[in-house]
């Protein structure tokens, strides 16, 4: 009967992430947590191996079990860790780093005097300090003008709050009620997590948790070793490149080669560009957290996320380049060079399973930081999120519209009408756009025009839309799809094309237009039956001129 | 005599109170049960009047609740239905939130919205988000748009303007010229059915509700005349999904309040019978065939929440309806529950389920799994002859059959199987109750568990056990409870306002003149259905957060008036959420939703008491067999038949108490006492 018991607790730890996930959401004070859910929480084992995670990205998937081995390693013997202490860490080249905005909380443990779990997360806050607002840069040279670097350092010790940390992170951010709301739904929501931990242990013993998660950690290796059987064994490679790095320069090669056998997954990014000057880097922690996602997406996606599940996953890749980036390059703009690395190794796959990856998608978060005054209140603001686009077409159904690109998972849109009451600007539109392509026997998703009026007096928008000279990829016969760029709408009638740009200038009664990509095709676009061509034209998905022209419909006038 | 009628999945059920003529007393309780009649609702409620021989000319009070809203959506079988936006929004509902639940599934399908996009059309006009014009209303599009909707054959438009939430204005103009134009369709705007921002969440809500509007209305329209053919003098009132029922003409022009009525009237009808017993803090458990459902009771009252959604799951966001319901987790784990083992060789029981055809594997109709029921057979747990209500005996050669494959695959005997489905049941079904109880700060052995359903009793003892709650109660009747329900429901309607203001003194002229006018419209709508303003009880909550954050705690305003202290609300804020959350802030509050409560007491009749007849306990007892209680051993188990019980009676366990639509499982460690009503109350012995 054991083994039943074993199984609850498992459910029970599961369920313990879905709640501190919630907690998190509900009581942050960073819209791109609480609507774009840019966070992750999960428990480890009191080694750092990765129990449960309750996710709003899919890209935090390293981060968690990465950042407690790190804080296992600068804390012990006589530096060691005591019941009470929480340590925060936003280190990008360790420990499941990303960039400096990303800060997680570990918490450790304590079961009768004895570390027996770590409860973790890891949020994106909105303001770290830094050069320019929102903590990112596409022009930052080194990490020091990306914001405040908080070293796996203990917050709160024995119980005690360290108010010195407090205040030094206090005077170092642009909204520091926003950003220390953020470190306290950090703490509580890794101290609810913590008490279930200690009554689940409570309740049947410490010896049978034991015994649980071990069970669980070799439960998740099964289930992803049946998986990669299904996946055809080989050997595949392929190229990507970074289009610029903020300065004008580019493109940059990023090279993978994947070897997959029936019990292991080797993902090879030797030969890549080295590092490069702008925050287009990527460090290797980054990048394995990326490879994580995608493998999960093709082997245990249904499944909670366990440690086991990732053992036959390798990732290997010498120092020093664009996805292994090393101190002190700059990363804030890492997010974009991690999904072009998810967006290789699904290029590579994609052909050999098709029923498990689609064409590509808008590969881009196309985030945008827009700051500025409200004209209303007299506050600073900072809006900051992440835009939708198209997804690719599959073998089975259509490319979906208005979906955020795979970094993000559960994470929201921001309502017009809670943007235009926060921030200095007004909507104009925000709707699909028919800029062409993605043509197949099943169509790519549209992408979206989004109108970013300013009524605000000025405003500054920094953001990085790259995939603006390469567009997304058809698969198997179907068309690629569009580009993703963004383009200044002045009001004198002037425009500029964008892909990457920081801190530009904006008056009152300028317009950002976001413009995100359509996403590719899959098939032959003769195998698409005629009644659908029709409906798409009818819904303004796609034009008559190019139902004739890709289709060979001629609809009716 | 007072007349509930509740259309469930399966069945649609009859709850008659009769009453003394003389004392207004009641004297007894009707039941009637027939099957629910999918293409023609209210063919069923007839059916169950007639068997019921119910005469409609002696009722004085008709409650009726109906699953035909939340068929129309789930089955897409209502109206043809388009949208009229502001201009360059027609994308919002198909855009949606952009979140992807299913977050590790690169090749997921996003839900297809309601309404295709040449249906969608957009007018000329806007709103800043304080309300003001930016841009006049322009309804020279209207021919054309109404043209193409006649020519597409739409029967229903649904209209939402950005920031209407705010300024209903140009909605209401809209509506009015539209139906000035064309009378042939049916209309509803934003305004009318919720006042809360976000514009994907209410342009969602309002597409929803003309979507079913035609299909409800007709569907009201015939049941009053049916009923009135048969001599019911009355209207009837209708459930909704807050938790009370309204008249039938108010609840035509917004139908999509009844959504969620059948599970809101089950929690109504525990919170009624608390009343009675005293016990204001309940948890509520309601065991179905394929699901169970769970809401937690605080001092009498249940949270109503408008974030709700229909085909929510965790690979699906679901389409969002903001319309008041009450607080409820539902789980996939019901009697027809299966269990399965996944590729490494975990067992999990849902949250697929055998449903009723072909059912568990007892039932013999060609069920190849086995269920959360037939685990319940095999411990001994459900005596034979009770099985199904009593009509078949179960098939204990399809049950063998169904279990060898997990028995070879797990190495274990059937018997133990069983115990394991039963024990990840119970813990599926306890993870959810600490949902609503310990994750929001509860401590549930502050609360009784009423447990209701085919399967609560089954289960209710061994999770009250597992959640250490003060005690269980298994009501008098627990398979119609949502019926009985409604006839304990109050005329209830929700008000909800968004109107974001930071809580500070001077503000306090807004809250005052908020309130104010929510109260006003309220009264004007009553006062339609023939309501003075003496009869109509207020009560008022706000929703709270911190400023600059998301999310908000509801607080009720008790005694709300001219003097209320600000601070008083603050406190009680701070209070709520280091509660819910664990942590207070020194940060201003913000006041993001007014919410009102507008209710009409109706008259209530008592619970009914059980004649007590001098029976003995030995009497009721029926058989003796083996029982498996799991951890708690083998016992040879007495089985008592419920019918045969009275008040006062006592029953130590193990035991096992009989009725047709379900089984009460009292163990080893739980004493049950019979109290006044007839209900089975069960606590732990103490140690």
């Amino acid at each position: 009967m054991e083994k039943f018991t074993l199984e609850i607790i498992q459910d029970a730890l599961v369920a313990t992430g879905d709640e501190m996930f919630q907690t998190l959401q509900r009581t942050s004070m960073s819209p791109i947590i609480y609507e774009s859910l840019d966070y992750a929480v999960g428990i480890t084992d009191a080694k750092g191996e990765l129990l449960a995670q309750g996710n709003g990205v899919t890209a935090f998937l390293a981060a968690l079990d990465a950042v407690v081995r790190a804080t296992l390693e600068k804390f012990h013997e006589e530096n060691t860790l005591n019941e009470g202490d929480v340590v925060i860490a936003n280190t990008p080249y360790a420990g499941g780093g990303t960039h400096l905005s990303d800060v997680s909380v570990i918490y450790p443990v304590f079961y009768t005097n004895e570390l027996v779990a770590f409860t973790v997360n890891k949020a994106h806050w909105t303001e770290l300090g830094g050069t320019f607002p929102g903590s990112v840069s596409t022009v930052a040279t080194e990490i020091f003008q990306e914001g405040l670097h908080l070293p796996f350092i203990k917050v709160r010790e024995k119980g005690k709050v360290n108010e010195a940390i407090v205040d030094l992170i206090k005077s170092n951010v642009r909204l520091p009620d926003s950003t220390l709301g953020d470190l306290y739904a950090g703490i509580a929501a890794a101290e609810i997590g913590a008490r279930r931990v200690i009554s689940i242990i409570e309740k049947y013993g410490l010896d049978t948790f034991i015994k649980a998660k071990e069970d669980f950690l070799d439960y998740g290796e099964r289930m992803c070793i049946e998986a990669l059987k299904k996946i055809p064994n080989g050997v595949y490679t392929g190229t990507s490149e970074i289009e610029d790095n903020g300065f004008g320069e580019g493109p940059f090669p990023i090279k993978a080669k994947i070897t997959v056998t029936d019990n292991e997954f080797i993902a090879d990014f030797n030969g890549s560009h080295s590092q490069v000057k702008g925050a287009t880097n990527l460090a290797f922690s980054g990048l394995v957290t990326g490879c994580r996602s995608l493998f999960k997406a093709i082997t245990t996606p249904s499944m909670a996320a366990n440690g086991g599940a990732f053992r036959p996953m390798k990732v290997i890749c010498g120092p020093g380049t664009i996805v292994s980036a090393e101190a002190p390059s700059a990363v804030s703009v890492y997010y974009e060079v991690l999904i072009t690395a998810i967006d290789l190794v699904w290029k590579i796959l994609a052909p050999v399973i098709p029923d498990k990856l689609p064409a590509g998608h808008l590969r881009s978060v196309c985030a945008t930081f827009i700051s500025g005054i409200h004209q209303d209140t007299g506050q600073f603001y900072i809006q900051a999120e992440p835009l939708a686009g198209g997804w690719g077409a599959s073998s089975s159904h259509d490319g979906n519209r208005g979906q955020l690109s795979c970094g993000s998972g559960e994470s929201y849109n921001i309502p017009i009408e809670i943007r235009e009451m926060r921030y200095g600007i007004q909507v104009e539109q925000y709707a699909f756009h028919n800029e062409g392509g993605g043509y197949g026997e099943f169509q790519g998703g549209n992408g979206q025009y989004v109108d970013y009026k300013v009524v605000s007096n000025g405003a500054y928008v920094t953001a990085a839309f790259l995939g603006e000279k390469t567009k997304t990829w058809g698969l198997n016969g179907g068309h690629d799809g569009s580009y993703n760029y963004f383009l200044i709408l002045r009001k004198d009638g002037t425009q500029e094309r964008h892909s990457l740009g920081t801190n530009i200038a904006l008056e009152k009664g300028d317009t950002i237009r976001c413009v995100t990509a359509t996403g590719g095709g899959y098939g032959n676009p003769k195998d698409r039956p005629k009644d659908k061509v029709l409906l798409d034209v009818k819904n303004g998905y796609i034009s008559k001129k190019e139902a004739k022209a890709f289709y060979s419909v001629q609809p009716r006038e | 005599m007072r007349v509930a009628t509740d259309i469930g999945g399966t069945f649609t059920d009859l709850v008659c109170l009769e009453l003394n003529k003389q004392t207004g007393k009641p004297t007894g309780v009707r039941v009637t049960k027939s099957d629910t009649t999918p293409s023609n609702f209210e063919q069923g409620i007839l059916d169950t009047i007639e068997k019921g021989n119910v005469n409609l000319g002696e009722i004085d009070f008709f409650a009726h609740g109906t699953t035909v809203v939340i068929n129309a959506l789930t089955e897409r079988k209502g109206a043809k239905t388009a949208l009229i936006t502001t201009k360059g929004f027609r994308d919002v509902l198909e855009i949606a939130r952009c979140n992807r639940p299913d977050l590790f599934n690169f090749n997921f399908v996003k839900q297809p919205p309601f309404v295709p996009r040449y249906l969608r059309f957009e007018v000329e006009e806007r709103m800043d988000y304080k309300g003001r014009v930016l841009k006049a209303l322009n309804m020279a599009t209207l021919k054309a748009i109404l043209k193409t909707c006649t020519e597409e054959k739409v029967e229903a438009i649904a209209v939402c303007l950005l920031h209407a939430y705010k300024n209903p204005e140009h909605e209401i103009a809209l509506v009015k010229e539209l139906a000035k134009l064309d009378s042939s369709i049916q209309i509803i705007a934003s305004h009318q059915v919720t006042r809360e921002w976000r514009e994907y969440e209410r342009t969602s809500s309002t597409v929803l509700s003309g979507y079913v509007l035609p299909i409800a209305k007709k569907y009201l329209d015939q049941l009053k005349e049916k009923l009135g053919q048969q001599g019911l003098r009355d209207t009837p009132y209708i459930m909704q999904s807050n938790g009370g029922i309204t008249t039938l003409n108010d609840v035509k022009n917004n139908p999509i309040t009844m959504v969620e009525s059948g599970p809101a009237s089950g929690v109504f009808g525990a919170i009624a019978l608390g009343k009675v017993m005293d016990r204001k803090h309940l948890i509520v458990l309601d065991i179905g065939g394929t699901t169970a459902k769970c809401a937690l009771v605080e001092n009498g009252q249940v949270k109503i929440t408008t974030n709700y959604k229909i085909e929510h799951s965790r690979t699906q966001a679901g389409y969002p309806i903001q319309t008041p319901v009450i607080d409820i987790v539902e789980i996939g784990n019901g009697g027809g529950s299966i269990a399965w083992i996944d590729e490494g060789g975990k067992m999990h029981v849902g949250p697929k389920s055998a449903g009723a055809m072909p059912g568990p594997a007892a039932y013999g109709r060609g069920g190849k799994h086995l269920t959360t029921t037939d685990a319940n057979i095999v411990t001994g747990r459900i005596h034979p002859d009770y099985f199904l209500g009593g009509e078949l005996q179960p098939d204990y050669t399809s049950i063998e059959k169904a279990a060898k494959p997990l028995c070879e695959f797990l190495e274990a005997t059937k018997e133990d199987v069983a115990k394991g489905i039963l024990r990840i049941a119970n813990s599926n079904m306890v993870n959810a109750l600490k949902l609503i109880s310990v994750n929001k700060g509860y401590d549930p052995r502050d609360f009784a568990m009423v447990v209701i359903g085919g399967g609560g009793a089954m289960h209710g003892a061994d999770l009250a056990r597992e959640l250490q709650v003060s005690e269980l109660i298994v009501p008098l009747n627990a398979g119609v409870f949502s019926a009985f329900g409604m006839l304990m429901s109050d005329i209830r309607r929700d008000y909800i306002r968004t109107n974001v203001i930071t809580l500070v003194p001077e503000q306090w002229a807004v809250i005052q003149s908020t309130f104010m006018e929510m109260e006003e419209e309220a009264t004007k709508n009553f006062k339609q259905d023939g309501y003075a303003n003496k009869d109509i009880k207020f009560t008022y909550y706000t929703d709270l957060r911190y400023a600059g954050q998301e999310h908000y705690v509801k607080v009720l305003v008790s005694d709300f008036d001219a003097n209320t202290p600000l601070d008083t609300i603050i406190q009680y804020f701070h209070k709520a959420h280091k509660k819910q959350y664990s942590f207070e802030l020194d940060t201003q509050v913000e006041l993001v939703n007014f919410h009102l409560v507008a209710e009409v007491e109706v008259e209530k009749p008592d619970f009914p008491k059980l004649v007590v007849q001098g029976k003995t306990i030995e009497e009721a007892c029926f058989d003796t067999r083996a029982v498996d209680f799991d951890d708690l051993g083998i016992h040879e188990t007495a089985f008592y038949h419920r019918s045969q019980l009275e008040p006062n009676m006592k029953i130590e366990g193990p035991a096992v108490i009989a009725e047709k639509a379900t089984t009460t499982l009292v163990t080893p460690l739980h004493i049950v006492h019979v109290d006044a009503y007839g209900n089975l109350l069960l606590t732990e012995e103490k140690a």
